[in-house]
């Protein structure tokens, strides 16, 4: 049932209050049961619980998490960002986490509403005031709170580590061009959670529109090489072809969540840091396309759903 | 007709349309009883029509006495060129249980998804006449599955929290003891037998206390003593006021529960009445005799139309 056509049934519910007494009194509740119409507010609170009730449950993301976490520190270690200060981390990080983030974020959510479909519940669920879109912005925030956890927190342990053994010490906490600061690896880490919930809403648009498993990696291994290499090789063949002008460009590699993140890596932490450099991307732009591919992914969901 | 429900598909006209308004029958009295003999307007035993005989709807003079919660009028459903319903129309009283009846393949479950709004019939309409609730149509599907790593009172509460129940956790346990689960509630789901399982999937179609109550086959795949139960569970629920729609092919508990019996063969509803209706009509002594006869007592195929059922 869609959307549309739940309002209008609730409507038409409403519209039928009046003449529906003869059949009430025939409708025995128990004390306890006593039911009103929910707000969205508070079917969403339920379903975001019962995905982060999962994600706690779920061993697979607790592995994810600690092997993401043993690969950033280690890579921060081996490489000498922490020695080096907090933005030469972020540079060190970043393109393991160009590959990580997307990995880590399509495990979480590839099968997250396809589950729910196999077993049946999304039939159940449309039983019940809840729409199916409400049903993918529970799930899609329950899922964001547990990989959100999987990815910060050990960025924050590396910002821990720097801070114990960078050999600089710094002491300016700001973002002054030309200075290192723990400002500049919040910046980076935030970009990162945006990079995050960007991929995390196509995994979960493809666990909407896939009727099985096997279905759902094929098609995630796909979206990952599009996201990873497809669309970058894209911009690449537009500015080599001339399709794409040379003023364009940076505004461009927004359409990639990939070279989004990078760009805006680059333009805000990495040029920040260093005190000049040249252009590398439009930060507007950049967080409006990894905005656009997060709404636009979960819109094609509840679209996908609604069908 | 009064309302038009979500999952309608108005093309046709309704021949359910002149049922007018009527006070609502109380339990006691709604209950088709085996021992009770003819009713005043029961067609004379030696008549013998279907419904295909007599186009499709006007259904038993039993079920025009009390107003219908949910009705469904002129269904038909096609999967591509496959045609798996054609002109069905269903009544569904407070109070009852209403049992559909009929050979794998004859669009049980079609129909049970029709009622239930999951999917768009290819025409006719589904009307709802109930009550404004948080949930109108409860329903159980086939082989209920509930998401792994919840116990049994999690998965329960969840599904009362979404109805806006205010205390979700004593509701969720006054719906485990009503089927009888109260002692599992603390048990993982994955750790559910078939019947417990079968039981916690009718708690859930429960909650909310919907008017209406749809449970697709649920005494499949049990042993005899769990099927009853389940049965007089889907019983007890018509004698709190729920319409209760239930699909089976066990026979006797159908027999045994059901105020009226739908008996769908080849997308159509070729008899539907009481028990007793229905034996008398086919000069029959069980509704295993009545179901031989109407469907023509072919056990050796399987009518296959689209869609398993």
């Amino acid at each position: 049932m869609s959307d549309e056509n739940r309002t209008q049934a609730q409507t038409q519910a409403q519209s039928r209050e009046t003449t529906s007494s003869s059949t009430d009194s025939t409708n025995t509740n128990t004390s306890t049961n006593t039911t009103t119409h929910p707000q969205t507010k508070h079917i969403l609170k339920t379903i975001i619980a019962r995905e982060l009730r999962t994600v706690a449950r779920t061993r697979t993301f607790y592995v994810l998490a600690l092997a993401l976490t043993a690969v950033v520190l280690g890579v921060a270690w081996t490489g000498g960002g922490i020695r080096a200060g907090f933005v030469p981390t972020a540079v060190d990080l970043l393109t393991p986490l160009e590959l990580l983030v997307p990995v880590v974020a399509v495990a979480f959510g590839y099968r997250a509403v396809l589950a729910d479909e196999q077993r049946g519940e999304l039939d159940v669920l449309e039983t019940y005031p809840v729409s199916n879109r409400s049903i993918v912005l529970g799930v899609y925030v329950g899922r964001l709170i547990g990989l959100l956890v999987a990815i910060v927190v050990p960025l924050v342990l590396v910002a821990v580590a720097v801070a114990v053994a960078e050999e600089d010490r710094i002491l300016i906490y700001a973002s002054h061009a030309g200075v290192d600061s723990p400002l500049l690896f919040v910046r980076f880490v935030v970009l990162t959670a945006l990079f995050a919930m960007a991929v995390l809403a196509v995994a979960i648009a493809i666990s909407a529109a896939v009727s099985a498993t096997r279905s759902a990696l094929a098609l995630a291994v796909v979206a990952l090489v599009v996201l990873l290499v497809g669309l970058d090789l894209l911009l690449v063949y537009g500015f080599t072809s001339g399709l794409i002008g040379d003023g364009a460009l940076v505004h461009s590699l927004a359409l990639s969540p990939l070279s989004a993140f990078r760009g805006l890596v680059f333009d805000t932490v990495v040029v920040v840091a260093a005190g000049t450099g040249p252009a590398v991307a439009s930060p507007l732009a950049s967080v409006l396309g990894l905005v656009g591919w997060t709404v636009g992914s979960l819109a094609l969901a509840s679209w996908v759903l609604n069908r | 007709m009064t309302d038009d429900s979500s999952h309608s598909t108005p093309s046709r006209s309704s021949p359910h349309a002149s049922v007018s308004p009527a006070e609502s029958v109380p339990e006691s009295e709604s209950k088709s009883e085996p021992e009770s003999g003819p009713a005043p307007n029961e067609e004379p035993a030696t008549e013998l029509h279907t419904e295909r005989e007599t186009a499709s709807g006007s259904g038993c003079e039993s079920e025009s006495t009390q107003t219908p919660i949910l009705e469904a009028t002129g269904l038909d459903h096609e999967y591509g060129a496959v045609s798996v319903l054609e002109d069905v129309s269903v009544s569904l009283r407070p109070g009852t249980v209403t049992a559909l009846i009929g050979p794998n393949g004859s669009g049980k479950t079609t129909l049970i998804r029709a009622l239930a709004g999951l999917h768009e019939p290819t025409a006719g309409t589904v009307a709802y006449h109930g009550p404004d609730t948080a949930r109108q149509i409860g329903y159980l599907p086939q082989q209920p599955s509930f998401r792994p790593g919840f116990t049994v009172i999690e998965t329960v509460r969840f599904y009362a929290s979404l109805v806006g129940a205010p205390n979700p956790v004593p509701t969720a346990q006054a719906h485990l003891d009503r089927v009888g689960l109260a002692d599992a509630a603390s048990r993982p789901v994955d750790a559910l037998s078939g019947g417990m399982t079968r039981l916690l999937g009718i708690a859930q179609a429960t909650i909310g206390d919907p008017p209406v109550v749809i449970l697709d086959e649920p005494g499949s795949g049990l042993d005899p003593g769990m099927s009853m139960h389940v049965f007089d569970v889907a019983a007890e629920l018509a004698a709190d006021g729920m319409a209760v729609l239930l699909s089976s092919h066990d026979l006797e508990l159908v027999e045994r529960v059901a105020d009226d019996v739908l008996l769908l063969d080849d997308g159509q509803i070729i008899q539907r009445g009481s028990t007793v209706d229905l034996q008398r009509r086919l000069d029959a002594d069980s509704l295993w005799d009545v179901y031989r006869n109407a469907t023509g007592g072919d056990t050796d195929t399987v009518t296959v139309q689209g869609e398993s059922t």
